[in-house]
């Protein structure tokens, strides 16, 4: 199943990833993520040093969130305190809750360890931790596009959904009350035990700044 | 108040035309000087973008938003949909987006009623909302209003606005290429989307698709191309809901001499089939043939015995048969089998389409089912024992075996086949899982066919011998010994009879099995009875085929009424320590997560009471003292569910391994993907799985 995927990534943008991985110094990405498979390696450190990865979080439903404190995208939600909403709602249902920084060094959003950890405070966020990831590498092997673009990993490490927070794609506020929250709706079918029903939705918002 | 004062005039100061923010310069155009009652006005909204930032096409591409427009409009005027020029690729590190630099060009078609006042002015304005981004996106907005004089006649032409109308014009597409055709990724393309697109001019020198809904392709990935035989072959690399996606987009050419054109195309997508979903990608063909194969195999499973017993007596009959005769019944068989795996594979769809949580062997979780089959098997059982003599149609049921009323023998072929699928269908055997799983994602037709193959595999060997007079002339001659043989095949039918009395103690508990012995008991009082009066008078005879009617009518009471009882512990096929030692324990989802969340290995066996080949496999390889060993070894928490009752919990697991039946084995290695083990299990097959997480030969055993 995954061989002939390879077969194809291999096929188109091969070279540009293998000269890339060969800059960063880091792991060919071999796939793109898909929901229903399982979700792409990783190993990140967290504002306090901590080192997170696949087997830290297998067993737990785990949401990614890819963000940058000044894209206005991310401003909308957390100004509006519709993500730490959902981060606590998240958390304390047992879900472990990533924030993840992808922005290179010298680029809009790329924070220190603690000027990431005064970002959570003075925002009153709720992430389980805050992964600094400035090579990309991560944001890569998921391929998030935007801040914020989100992911859902089941306890089984299969990654169930990926896309926009909800089905509103724009940066104003007033947006928020009445849109499909669709973390919020995948994590419903997860705790339901049903299979995510709206698994790939289009993420939205300022790219990445890899 | 004087700041509150300024604060209410504020957004007065930007109700102008042009507005100027921080990245862009706004302006609202009219193409004429004035406008006419009637008729359509052009507008043209123009942004002016500081260098090397942009803002965004309609599909924006891997990140970003197109820009909107809220009309404010005079009454009975209307505003068209915002038009956008072909835009160019802007490549953001390893993402892309759709949008313009320099300049943006959206035109506009705004409708003023044929009543309106000539000479009275029109008052437009557009509240615009934009993004734009160079490394970081702001978004912006601007209210532009627009007074426009209204004539008889359109006015002439604005030559202030001339110049950006004629850009705009030239920025959206020439036309509308028809015929394109997208082809849809297939293992077959190596995962890929290939559009063929005819074109009759000369060849491009560049040519980009830009899809205009996210999701159907990489927007960042290469586009390679080639010109074959008029057509251009385009191939796109699929997005992340490539199969979801309707195709809609354009296309941008440019020739040698640069001359930039663009084409709005909307691909027909013929192949269409959704391989992209969490189901394995097995082809149609590919799940045919094992369809026939696994038809061919449930021949040989365990759950399919007592139909062997019944075939094998069909068999002997046909021995003194003619050729043409022969093949009829075996047609006639065929039929049988087929007419009810498309029966049971209809209603399984039917179920399916109503949003119910059923799988293959549905009909075995429904215990007045469960019931009526084992009234059925100690009819038939007491039919060939000699003990009841069935005339017609029942009588075919039992394979008749008569040779000399070979009148009935098509329509007791026929009902043979029917029994044969009915029981075999709930076990699905090898090669079965994957092509059941596969069939029922798919649309009605090719499910139907699916199902119907898998009919058709099991009725081939029968038919087979049948119709080739070389395997048929191998059949022994009929004779006395066919007597002593049907007597002998009645207890395989108890046996069943058993075995489905057993199944419905675990779904109903002791209530369901006492409401069964009953209906069995008033069935076969109403049928010695009929047997007793069969030989008297007209009168006795009535009576007793009436008192008959009645006990079949309370026995099948009884059994609908088995659909009300409960077991008396839930999954109780679940729970327990086994004589080897193994101990198990239900399986929920909660488990399953947990158990992963503690590191430890975890073995789910997914089983039903009412599926043999499951129960052969746990009592010949996995209830063993090797496979114990190895589970208590390596700590291997042991999850079983039992999906013997309707279990969503457990259809829903079945579906994410694309299986619609069991049994169904799984083995979760720690921080490891899970491996799918065959479905008919040794004791050195599991062990093997689970290599190298438990090494196979552990020299001192820890018990």
């Amino acid at each position: 199943m995954r061989a002939s995927r390879s077969i194809f990534t291999i096929k188109t943008p091969w070279l540009a990833v293998l000269a890339l991985a060969a800059v960063l110094g880091a792991p060919a990405v071999s796939a793109k993520p898909e929901v229903g498979q399982p979700a792409p390696a990783f190993s990140v450190t967290d504002t306090t040093g901590k080192t997170w990865d696949l087997p830290a979080v297998a067993g737990k439903t785990v949401v990614l969130e890819w963000t940058n404190h000044d894209c206005p995208y991310v401003r909308k939600h957390y100004d509006s305190g519709n993500m730490q909403a959902l981060q606590k709602e998240a958390t304390g249902q047992g879900v472990l809750w990533l924030s993840v920084i992808s922005s290179a060094p010298g680029k809009q959003g790329n924070v220190s360890p603690a000027e990431a950890d005064a970002l959570t405070k003075t925002r009153v966020a709720a992430p389980t931790a805050v992964l600094l990831d400035p090579t990309g590498t991560m944001g890569q092997a998921y391929g998030a596009q935007t801040t914020p673009h989100l992911y859902v990993i089941d306890a089984t490490g299969t990654l169930v959904y990926m896309g926009g927070i909800d089905d509103r794609p724009t940066s104003s506020q007033a947006d928020i009350p009445g849109a499909k929250n669709h973390v919020r709706a995948a994590l419903a079918d997860l705790a339901a035990g049903k299979p995510v029903a709206t698994a790939v939705t289009r993420p939205y918002g300022c790219s990445v700044k890899y | 108040m004087p700041l509150l004062l300024i604060l209410l005039f504020l957004p007065w100061l930007a109700w102008a035309n042009p507005v100027t923010t921080e990245h862009v310069t706004a302006r609202l155009l009219a193409e004429r000087q004035s406008a006419a009652p009637g008729q359509p006005a052009e507008l043209l909204l123009v942004l002016d973008i500081r260098p090397h930032w942009h803002t965004y096409w309609r599909n924006p591409g891997d990140s970003g938003e197109a820009p909107r427009v809220e009309w404010t409009l005079p009454a009975g005027v209307t505003a068209g949909p915002l038009g956008f020029p072909h835009p160019e690729l802007i490549r953001v590190g390893p993402l892309a987006n759709y949008g313009y630099s320099g300049r943006a060009l959206h035109p506009v078609t705004i409708q003023v009623p044929a009543d309106w006042p000539i000479g009275a002015p029109l008052t437009l304005r557009a509240a615009a909302q934009w993004l734009v981004c160079e490394e970081f996106c702001v978004p912006e907005s601007a209210v532009l209003d627009l007074t426009l004089p209204t004539a008889a006649v359109p006015g002439p032409a604005d030559p202030a606005s001339a110049e950006p109308f004629a850009a705009a014009r030239a920025g959206l597409p020439t036309g509308t290429i028809a015929d394109a055709v997208l082809d849809r990724p297939s293992a077959a393309a190596g995962g890929g989307l290939r559009l063929t697109v005819p074109w009759t001019g000369a060849r491009p020198a560049e040519v980009w698709y830009f899809s205009g809904v996210w999701g159907l392709i990489d927007h960042a990935a290469p586009q390679p191309w080639r010109e074959d035989a008029g057509r251009l072959l385009i191939d796109l690399t699929p997005g992340a809901a490539s199969s979801q996606t309707d195709p809609d987009g354009v296309l941008v050419t440019r020739a040698d001499d640069g001359r930039v054109q663009s084409f709005t195309l909307s691909p027909t997508a013929p192949s269409a089939v959704p391989t992209d979903v969490a189901a394995p990608p097995l082809g149609l063909a590919l799940a045919l043939g094992m369809a026939f194969l696994g038809g061919l195999i449930l021949n040989l499973m365990p759950c399919v015995f007592p139909v062997l017993a019944i075939k094998a007596l069909g068999l002997a009959q046909q021995a003194g048969l003619g050729t043409a005769a022969r093949v009829g019944q075996g047609l006639a068989y065929t039929a049988g089998v087929l007419v009810f795996f498309g029966l049971i594979a209809g209603l399984l769809l039917a179920l399916r389409a109503g949003g119910a949580a059923v799988g293959w062997g549905f009909q075995l979780q429904y215990p007045p089912v469960v019931a009526g089959l084992a009234y059925l098997f100690l009819v038939l059982g007491l039919s060939l024992a000699g003990a009841v003599t069935l005339g017609g149609r029942l009588m075919g049921l039992a394979g008749g075996a008569v040779p000399g009323r070979r009148g009935h023998g098509l329509a007791e072929a026929f009902w043979t086949g029917a029994l044969a699928a009915l029981v075999a269908a709930p076990c699905t055997a090898p090669f079965m899982g994957a092509a059941l799983g596969y069939a029922v994602t798919l649309p009605w037709l090719p499910a139907l066919a699916i199902l119907l193959t898998l009919g058709l595999g099991l009725a081939a060997p029968f038919l087979l011998v049948s119709a080739v007079p070389f395997l048929a002339r191998r059949l022994p001659r009929p004779g006395a010994w066919m007597d002593t043989l049907k007597q002998l095949l009645a207890f395989p039918m108890f046996a069943t009879a058993a075995w489905l009395i057993w199944v419905l103690s675990v779904q109903t508990g002791p209530t369901g099995v006492a409401l069964v012995l009953t209906g069995l008991l008033m069935l076969s009082f109403g049928l010695w009875l009929r047997e007793r009066t069969a030989l008297g008078s007209d009168r006795r005879r009535l009576a007793g085929g009436a008192a008959a009617l009645a006990a079949l009518a309370v026995a099948l009471w009884l059994a609908v009424l088995t659909a009300q009882s409960v077991p008396v512990a839930p999954s109780a096929a679940g729970r327990g320590t086994h004589t080897s030692g193994l101990v198990s324990e239900p399986y929920t989802p909660e488990q399953l997560a947990a158990a992963r969340a503690q590191g430890r290995p975890v073995f789910v066996n997914m089983t039903a009471a009412w599926c043999i080949t499951c129960l052969v496999n746990e009592r010949v390889a996995l209830d063993t003292a090797a496979v114990a060993a190895a589970f208590a070894r390596g700590q291997v928490r042991y999850l079983k569910g039992d999906w013997t009752n309707r279990d969503a919990a457990i259809t829903d697991y079945l579906a994410g391994f694309g299986r619609n039946g069991v049994p169904l084995y799984v083995f979760y290695p720690p921080g490891e993907p899970p491996r799918v083990l065959s479905q008919v299990l040794t004791p050195a097959g599991v062990i093997a799985a689970l290599a190298p997480t438990i090494p196979p030969n552990q020299s001192q055993p820890e018990e």
